[in-house]
């Protein structure tokens, strides 16, 4: 016979499980929007743009039912320790994963009109690159988490710098391009707000390798986030928040 | 373990015409009885003690041996995420996906939305369906899922009703990458030709407006123009031959062809360009007649006047350019003779096969090979040099007259005939390009 104690125990922990389940449900579908947005850009496919904006209310939903689920389990079933933090983590991922969402659908946005300028090839190319680099690393912090990796969340964490390597060299490449012809000014500008838009998704990135790490040991991640600052484009991008 | 509880056949023959994408998992089916030698109902028939266990370890490792990705999923009911679970994951599976041979969680093992609706509907709908899958990794890789209802419902250790299904993963990396590449090569090509052509159209404005009285500015720019218009016609003209090529690149070539002459002949031709370059040729060649093989003249003369045209353009005046043709070599003689590979990898560059030929039944080739004294290339180039429009940046000579389509002709033509292709190439060293024709067999 189990004691009550126990099975409320056994029941936090299948209600966490299923929790969980719902955040890497919805990382999926995260992924996706990213994913899409970017071939949007790469294809010039307006079709699939459109798909992505308007899957993004589904995305907002998931949220809301993540954070209304965790709220309960907090209030009803008081969890403590790590039960607590890992019930507050999957309520923070939740929001990560929505306002990464977010980026994918401006992203989406910006397709519509880069479908409607001039192609730009090697750019776009350029672009599409940089976009692999923030899936794959949006990959690992989501495999992370499913499979409580701190190895893995360290690593995602430690290479933050890599995005914005390419970021600065994107920018780069950008302005050497708009600068010998004027015409493309405006696609140019189109594709630095993509690339703008991938920075911050490679940042809610870190974001969730942080939480695992918090999660699961009960502690921040000691040291500053290893990341690239100064340089040309650090000035110029405010401009564009 | 075994995978299934249920009395049922271990893997049961799948039922025809359920689904019209019951067909793989039928060949699936078939692939399996085909490994073990037998069907289930005769391994029942020739093993008479404890039938069903053997049968069970013999279909396990047969699924554990598939090169494919292959899963079986269990779940309870729909709204039940973490009931989802996956009961058995071939080795394939667990290398793809980092999980363990059973018990993993489905969605932790795959988020992607498109596939885990593929398998609900098989679950809860009884519905085959398939969907392409890319898994975000680094390596880009694509495939196509294939989910199947599997019959025989069971319960689990609690009591619920479960279904099940199977989840088979196909490698389609291979065809996207093609389709993607020509995608890119239409846009190349369109670029490649807007450059000369905008410049074109920039002079005959000019030239109508404020140029139109000044005969020296005049003359200036239709030298100019007769470049580009020069450079459109050598784009075209290797994009037509590169299509020719592609079209009956199946076909064998018929007819035959004297590699000596065809030196020869195309020695004279670049006569004029190594008088003014100052590059001199040191050609080794067999008598007439010694060095045949089997293939379309003008199309070998094609490879070898790319070959040499190269050598000669990317060589600063002073050097010499020595081509030799060596006949009677085995395949593995071809893409060994003469290596320098050490001293190349020494230097940054190297020594690489861009084309090796299907192992042919007489292993008989003939090698061309040129040699220049060139700046010579680092090995990051080495493996593109076949790409269409793909040019060494920051070479000096050359630049304004290459298409970046020469090499990739030379690739098509000698895989049409059968035959291999081989750079060496390192900063400072020079390069030397050589490709091997298989020769005709003595009968006629
Ligand atoms: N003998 C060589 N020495 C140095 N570089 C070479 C040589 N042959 C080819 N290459 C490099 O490979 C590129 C592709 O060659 P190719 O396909 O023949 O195009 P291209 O029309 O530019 O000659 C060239 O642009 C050049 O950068
Ligand atoms: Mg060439």
């Amino acid at each position: 016979m189990m004691t009550a104690n126990e099975h409320t125990l056994k029941f936090f922990g299948e209600e966490l499980q299923q929790l969980k389940a719902e955040v890497a449900r919805m990382g999926g579908l995260v992924e996706a929007q990213v994913a899409d947005s970017i071939r949007a850009v790469a294809m010039r496919d307006v079709g699939l743009a459109q798909l992505v904006v308007g899957r993004d209310q589904k995305l907002d939903q998931l949220q809301i039912d993540i954070e209304k689920k965790a709220i309960r389990m907090i209030a009803l079933r008081q969890p403590v320790a790590q039960d607590l933090r890992r019930t507050v983590a999957a309520m923070k991922l939740s929001w990560n994963l929505e306002r990464t969402g977010d980026q994918a659908k401006n992203i989406a946005k910006r397709a519509l009109v880069i479908a409607d300028a001039e192609p730009l090839t090697p750019l776009t190319r350029s672009v599409e690159r940089m976009g692999k680099l923030v899936l794959a690393r949006l990959k690992d912090a989501l495999d992370a988490y499913t499979n409580l990796d701190l190895d893995q969340a360290m690593g995602v964490w430690q290479k933050d710098q890599e995005v914005d390597e390419h970021y600065n060299s994107l920018f780069r490449e950008l302005l050497t391009y708009m600068m010998s012809d004027p015409r493309t000014i405006s696609a140019c500008a189109q594709l630095l707000f993509v690339a703008k838009n991938l920075e911050r998704i490679g940042d809610h990135a870190t974001n969730v390798a942080e939480m695992l790490y918090y999660e699961v040991t009960g502690e921040e991640i000691v040291g500053d986030r290893p990341r690239w600052n100064g340089g040309e484009g650090a000035d110029v991008d405010r401009g564009f928040a | 373990m075994p995978l299934f509880q249920s009395p049922s056949p271990v893997f049961p023959a799948p039922s025809s015409a359920r689904s019209p994408a019951r067909g793989w998992l039928q060949r699936l089916y078939d692939d399996l009885t085909g490994v073990l030698g037998r069907s289930p109902e005769r391994v029942v028939d020739a093993a008479p003690i404890a039938p069903a266990v053997e049968a069970a370890t013999l279909q396990e490792a047969a699924l554990e041996a598939l090169p494919d990705p292959l899963l079986l999923v269990e779940a309870t009911e729909p709204n039940d995420l973490t009931g989802r679970r996956i009961t058995f994951a071939n080795a394939a599976a667990r290398e793809l996906l980092r999980i363990p041979a059973s018990g993993a969680l489905l969605v932790s093992a795959i988020r992607h939305p498109e596939v885990l609706e593929v398998i609900d509907e098989s679950l809860f709908g009884a519905i085959a369906s398939e969907t392409p899958y890319e898994p975000r990794s680094a390596q880009e890789r694509v495939w196509r899922v294939r989910a199947a209802p599997l019959p025989g419902q069971g319960r689990s250790a609690d009591g619920e009703v479960t279904r099940r299904a199977l989840v088979h993963f196909s490698d389609e990396t291979d065809a996207r990458r093609a389709e993607r590449m020509r995608v890119d090569f239409l846009a190349n090509a369109s670029h490649e030709l807007r450059t000369p052509l905008a410049s074109l159209s920039g002079f005959i404005e000019t030239l109508r407006g404020h140029a139109k009285d000044d005969p020296q500015a005049r003359d200036q720019f239709l030298r100019i123009m007769t470049t580009q218009a020069e450079r459109m016609s050598r784009l075209i003209d290797d994009l037509m031959s590169l299509s020719r090529i592609e079209l009956n690149e199946h076909i064998p070539p018929s007819g035959a062809c004297d590699l000596t002459l065809t030196v020869l002949d195309v020695a004279d031709t670049l006569r004029p360009m190594t008088a003014e370059k100052g590059v001199k040729f040191d050609l080794k060649l067999p008598k007439r007649g010694e060095a045949l093989i089997a293939g379309d003249r003008d199309q070998i003369t094609q490879v070898v006047q790319n070959l040499i045209d190269n050598a000669v353009k990317y060589s600063p005046s002073g050097t010499t350019v020595a081509v030799e043709i060596v006949t009677g070599l085995t395949s593995e003689g071809a893409t060994a003779y003469a290596s320098n590979a050490q001293a190349m990898a020494a230097a940054g560059g190297g020594r690489l096969s861009l084309l090796t030929p299907d192992r042919a039944a007489p292993d008989a080739y003939v090698l061309v090979r040129v040699a220049d004294q060139g700046a010579g290339m680092l090995r990051e180039h080495l493996p593109r040099l076949s790409e269409r429009f793909y040019r060494v940046e920051g070479q000096k000579s050359g630049a304004s007259t290459g298409t970046g389509l020469g090499l990739a002709i030379v690739k098509h033509i000698v895989n049409r005939h059968r035959g291999g292709m081989l750079v060496e190439s390192a900063p400072g060293l020079g390069s030397t390009f050589a490709v091997y024709f298989p020769t005709p067999a003595r009968s006629g």
